[in-house]
């Protein structure tokens, strides 16, 4: 017989299946093509970030830079195509950026050994304001029709935005190295202890330095879907992403503490989320319920393991009593201590 | 001589040292800066953080953190508006206030101190669930001027001798709540917490009850503090507050409170917020373009946190010789 436990990120699937069927329920114009393509590209950027920072939470670390790498990225895109460069250059430059901006982050995380909680405060206010100085106030917005298309259309006779591609093979690579290869492997011994991960031969400082340059670059290309998206790249976008993106990787059952966590069931939180979002907007509610319901999933991710565990503990408590009653029945007829 | 030595000694004083520079450097470079009104300029724009600096170092000293304090302060500094305007009165609105931010404290600090569930993610958590509530609560609406209780408005307005009573109220916050944390046991309990949670739970402490109890304060404090934003922006609308919570830990990370417990002083943080609210200005008055302001900040927060680490790891290589940093 299988024995099939429920667990958290089992429990978020269950959650996105309800969410959708919610949706379908609550409003008729949720499962139509141009309201599911909507749902889509609106949670592409918070995705694909999401899957780096359920690497760099599963170590032990957090970025709360990352909004501001987007944006960062976003604005050195801007900046370089007014200046005159091609624009498939200047969306290089914008991915280097979000790259440099990771392994900035990273350096001062592993060679210095500053916490990960205050560098990366501090270069959300430093990549922020490299944006205002990059562009002042003037957004740039003549951007190619070609990648505007691109950013903002769906694959022909489907209601699948070509963002969706990128997002479905990036999640498909995260999963992969996360859960089958050894960098995986590492990240998750790192999280449980890393001094332990060191003395087992584990590059800790290497691995951490690459998860926070992956999670610079993943800003960088979310970054690049943004600009496209909006067909823009301001210097005051996407302000305040970073809480919720953490918000979506901890519901989907990454423990802030390091080492718990799987990539489905961070994908589920984030889909979840967009799906819930769009299903009470439809059926007329504020997005002032969508912060509650937020806020309340967020709290009950940590609150619901907790009393699963002291449930499993207490009976595990209660069978080691009775096995000590046995034993000191046994006990009584062989007349041993 | 030896509190001369003590006062040299002391963790604040480098971010003294900086704040001493950063105003010389504004001053030489453009004399207005210097001017009355240019620093009373910077005492009004620095109470609101400085108070919740104050309370926020409470929390991060035990290796805590509260990310709630932006969307609380928003809804006490509407609530207090709207019962006014209702009729409640200016204390009916304080009380309501005081209230809200110690349910909201209470409701943290249980949850972190009793349910053992990890801080970062229940304030966040309460951060959105307040948010939530004080959207629906306001709802489109705003508190006017005319919406402010006078005594409130007053505040935000005038001065003693010529300093701000908004800055007062944060300076003597922190002259009360810098007593409380040299002298009073259960304060210096919170540091022992922060540097050790196990060996303070060995040593007797009473572990949940302290970090639920600075839960509670930190709230009340935030809570409170809602008049005096609510007196310095005269108005306040369903963005109140927001993002303010990480400007607050900013604060305090430059002010030499560091993330990871047990050392710090409401002082540092108080002087933190200074230091940050005061290099705004400077580039104001240097000149530099405004859009550097942002950049400038953060470039110090990295200076103060690396600073901290190399004053941290030159004590540990002092007491414990030949011991290496890693």
């Amino acid at each position: 017989m299988i024995k099939w436990n429920l667990t958290w990120d089992k429990g978020v699937g269950l959650f996105l299946i309800f969410a959708v069927l919610l949706g379908s329920v609550l409003s008729d114009n949720f499962a139509n093509a141009s309201n599911l393509s909507f749902v889509l590209r609106d949670v592409t950027e918070f995705a694909i970030i999401a899957l780096a920072m359920t690497f760099l939470i599963i170590s032990g670390e957090i970025d709360l830079s990352v909004a501001s790498t987007l944006n960062l990225s976003s604005a050195s895109l801007g900046f370089l195509y007014r200046a005159g460069v091609p624009f498939e250059m200047a969306i290089v430059g914008g991915l280097l950026v979000g790259l440099a901006c990771g392994l900035f982050n990273g350096y001062l995380v592993t060679k210095l050994g500053l916490p990960s909680l205050a560098v990366t405060i501090a270069t959300l206010a430093l990549y922020r304001g490299l944006s205002y100085a990059l562009l002042g106030n003037q957004p740039v917005n003549e951007l190619p029709e070609f990648w505007i298309g691109i950013g903002y259309g769906r694959i022909p006779g489907t209601f699948i935005p070509w963002s969706t591609i990128l997002l479905v093979v990036l999640a498909g690579v995260a999963w992969f190295v996360l859960h089958h290869t050894r960098y995986g492997r590492w990240t998750f011994a790192i999280g449980v202890n890393a001094e332990a991960a060191k003395f087992s031969g584990i590059p800790v400082q290497r691995t951490k330095l690459t998860l926070f340059a992956m999670t610079g670059l993943m800003s960088g290309v979310a970054g690049v879907v943004y600009t496209l998206r909006f067909a823009s790249a301001s210097p005051d976008g996407a302000v305040g992403y970073e809480l919720s993106i953490i918000a979506a990787v901890l519901f989907g059952g990454v423990s802030i503490a390091g080492g718990i966590g799987t990539m489905w069931g961070v994908i589920a939180a984030v889909l979840s989320l967009g799906v819930i979002r769009s299903a009470l907007q439809l059926a007329g509610f504020t997005a002032n319920s969508l912060l509650i319901v937020s806020g309340a999933l967020l709290l009950i991710s940590v609150i619901a393991p907790k009393i699963t565990e002291t449930l499993r503990t207490r009976t595990r408590a209660e069978s080691k009593e009775n096995i000590k009653k046995t034993i000191r029945e046994v006990g009584n007829e062989k007349s041993t201590p | 001589m030896s509190t001369m030595k003590n006062l040299f000694r002391a963790r604040e004083m480098p971010v003294f040292l900086a704040l001493v520079l950063v105003v010389a450097i504004a001053g030489i470079a453009n004399p207005a800066f210097l001017s009355a009104a240019g620093a009373i300029d910077i005492l009004l724009g620095v109470a609101i953080v400085a108070i919740l600096a104050v309370g926020q170092t409470f929390v991060i000293v035990m290796r805590h953190i509260d990310l709630s304090v932006g969307s609380l302060i928003g809804f006490t500094s509407f609530l207090i508006g709207d019962l006014y305007a209702q009729g409640y009165g200016l204390w009916g609105g304080l009380a309501a206030a005081l209230g809200v931010g110690l349910i909201v404290g209470a409701a943290n600090g249980f949850l972190v101190a009793y349910l053992k569930l990890p801080s970062l993610v229940v304030t966040l958590g309460a951060l959105y669930i307040v948010r939530g509530i004080f959207n629906d609560y306001a709802f489109g609406r705003t508190i006017t001027a005319a919406m402010v209780p006078p005594e409130v408005a007053w505040i935000g307005l005038n001065r003693l001798g010529g300093i701000p009573y908004l800055f007062l109220i944060g300076l003597s916050l922190v002259i009360v709540s810098g007593l409380v944390m040299r002298r009073v046991r259960a304060a210096r309990d919170l540091y022992a917490i922060g540097s050790n949670p196990a060996a303070a739970e060995l040593a007797g402490i009473p572990v949940a009850r302290r970090v639920f109890g600075a839960f509670v304060l930190n709230g009340a404090i935030t809570g409170l503090a809602g008049a005096v934003m609510l007196g310095r922006f005269n108005a306040a609308n369903a963005n109140s507050g927001i993002a303010l919570e990480l400007i607050v830990i900013a604060a305090c990370v430059v002010g030499g409170v560091t993330i990871a417990g047990g050392s710090g002083s409401v002082w540092g943080a108080f002087l933190g917020a200074i230091l940050l609210q005061a290099i705004t200005r400077t580039i104001g008055a240097l000149g530099i373009p405004q859009f550097w302001q942002q950049a400038f900040n953060g470039g110090l927060i990295i200076l103060a946190i690396a600073f901290d680490k190399y004053l941290n790891s030159r004590v540990k290589t002092t007491t414990i010789m030949g011991s290496h940093n890693d």
